[in-house]
């Protein structure tokens, strides 16, 4: 078997040795550090871009609270605006509703009081016209002229009863 | 017709010596020489543009560095990490040295117990180097694990030395022994193809399968080589 021909171990190893380092040689100068470089280059990028796409994140997110925080701030304030103005409005109504209630109260005793007068007048005619036709009656019936004055009285006694 | 073994014969291309010594640059070294100007090419040439969005051989080039790179780290962990340049460049040598020797008439020249020792040898005597400067002689509690009862260490002490040396022969054997018998399985399936006549196509269909195979095994057996001696690495820097 040929790999058993110790005259040729030592050529091969010399060629091994010499063919093997000037390999190392070049694959940890120059190779390699170069594929590391690209290697972290490229996590380098990928770390910074999400670096970027975190803080733009943030951003958005900050954004966001500041524009929710002044969409409740608004909210706040508009509600506090027609909270007053139903307020000023049911004052307002309020107000007006007591001026025409006294208005209309007043009215109302006003005409009462149109009411008592026109029914005490009424009640006046009423008793004169009682006394006039009870004299003309006295007259007519018995033939006995009484005086006016007599007759009212007389009426009065019996309505004012 | 070729015998199975001539293929893992040495021939010098160029007779050198140094110092006495045959240092005969060979077909060995020649195709040591092509995987490494391969492995070279796939990773720089792949990663000239050196993109933030991979093209198909820059994805490639990534993968095995990040394999590699992940294979030590769950191996070893941290501390491995200076070493990675090394776990690299033996593993890229051996899967190319592997693979290439799949290709009709090449040479594999993991497929010599001469390679794969010297590789081992260096692997074994590096980790027991980083061991020892790392631990000092707290590093020979290797040998004799904290907790156990100190009767069990008449047995377990030359055990633990046994295992331990014997890690570099493990290593080398295992890829020599599947590097070559695979090779050896290939061609003499192959010599049955041409000899049967017709029923050449029964062994032709069992050599499709078996060439499908030892492409797998040219990959794993890089792989074991590696993650085996990143395990020792991991016992020199962490012990146990």
């Amino acid at each position: 078997m040929p790999q058993f021909d110790l005259a040729t171990f030592s050529e091969q190893i010399f060629w091994l040795f010499v063919i093997f380092a000037v390999l190392y040689m070049l694959m940890s100068k120059i190779a390699l550090p170069k594929v590391g470089e690209v290697l972290e280059r490229r996590h380098k990028t990928i770390e910074d871009n999400l670096g970027k796409a975190r803080a733009l994140k943030d951003e958005t997110d900050a954004a966001i609270a500041k524009y929710e925080a002044a969409l409740a701030e608004a909210r706040d304030a508009a509600q506090a605006d027609i909270r007053e103005a139903t307020e000023k409005a049911a004052a307002e109504h309020a107000a007006k509703t007591e001026a025409l209630v006294k208005k209309l109260s007043k009215k109302t005793a006003d005409a009462e009081k149109a009411i008592a007068g026109a029914k005490d007048d009424a009640m006046k005619g009423v008793a004169d016209a009682a006394s006039d036709i009870a004299r003309e009656a006295t007259d007519k019936l018995i033939g006995v002229k009484v005086q006016a004055k007599t007759a009212e009285k007389a009426v009065l006694a019996i309505v004012g009863e | 017709m070729a015998g199975p073994l001539e293929q893992f014969e040495i021939k010098p291309l160029a007779e050198l010596s140094v110092a006495g010594i045959d240092v005969s640059f060979t077909n060995s070294a020649l195709w040591m020489v092509l995987a490494a100007v391969l492995v070279t090419c796939f990773m720089t040439l792949s990663m000239r543009r050196g993109a933030l969005v991979p093209g198909r051989w820059q994805g490639a080039a990534e993968v095995m560095y990040e394999f590699v790179a992940n294979m030590l780290k769950d191996n070893v962990g941290t501390a491995g990490r200076k070493y990675f340049p090394f776990i690299f460049t033996l593993f890229m040598f051996v899967m190319f040295g592997n693979l290439l020797g799949m290709i009709p008439h090449s040479f594999t020249f993991t497929s010599h117990i001469a390679v794969n020792f010297a590789l081992a040898l260096v692997i074994f005597v590096g980790v027991t180097v980083i061991g020892f400067m790392r631990h000092g002689t707290h590093y020979f509690r290797m040998f004799f694990p904290e907790g156990a009862p100190i009767a069990t260490a008449i047995i377990l002490i030359p055990i633990e030395i046994i295992s331990y040396f014997s890690r570099p022969f493990s290593l080398a054997i295992r890829l020599f022994a599947n590097m070559t018998v695979g090779h050896i399985m290939l061609k003499v399936i192959g010599g049955f193809v041409g000899l049967i006549g017709i029923l050449g196509v029964l062994p032709f269909a069992l050599l499709t399968g078996i060439t499908v195979l030892e492409f797998g095994i040219a990959a794993l057996q890089a792989y074991v080589f590696t993650i085996l001696t990143c395990i020792y690495l991991h016992d020199a820097i962490h012990m146990h």
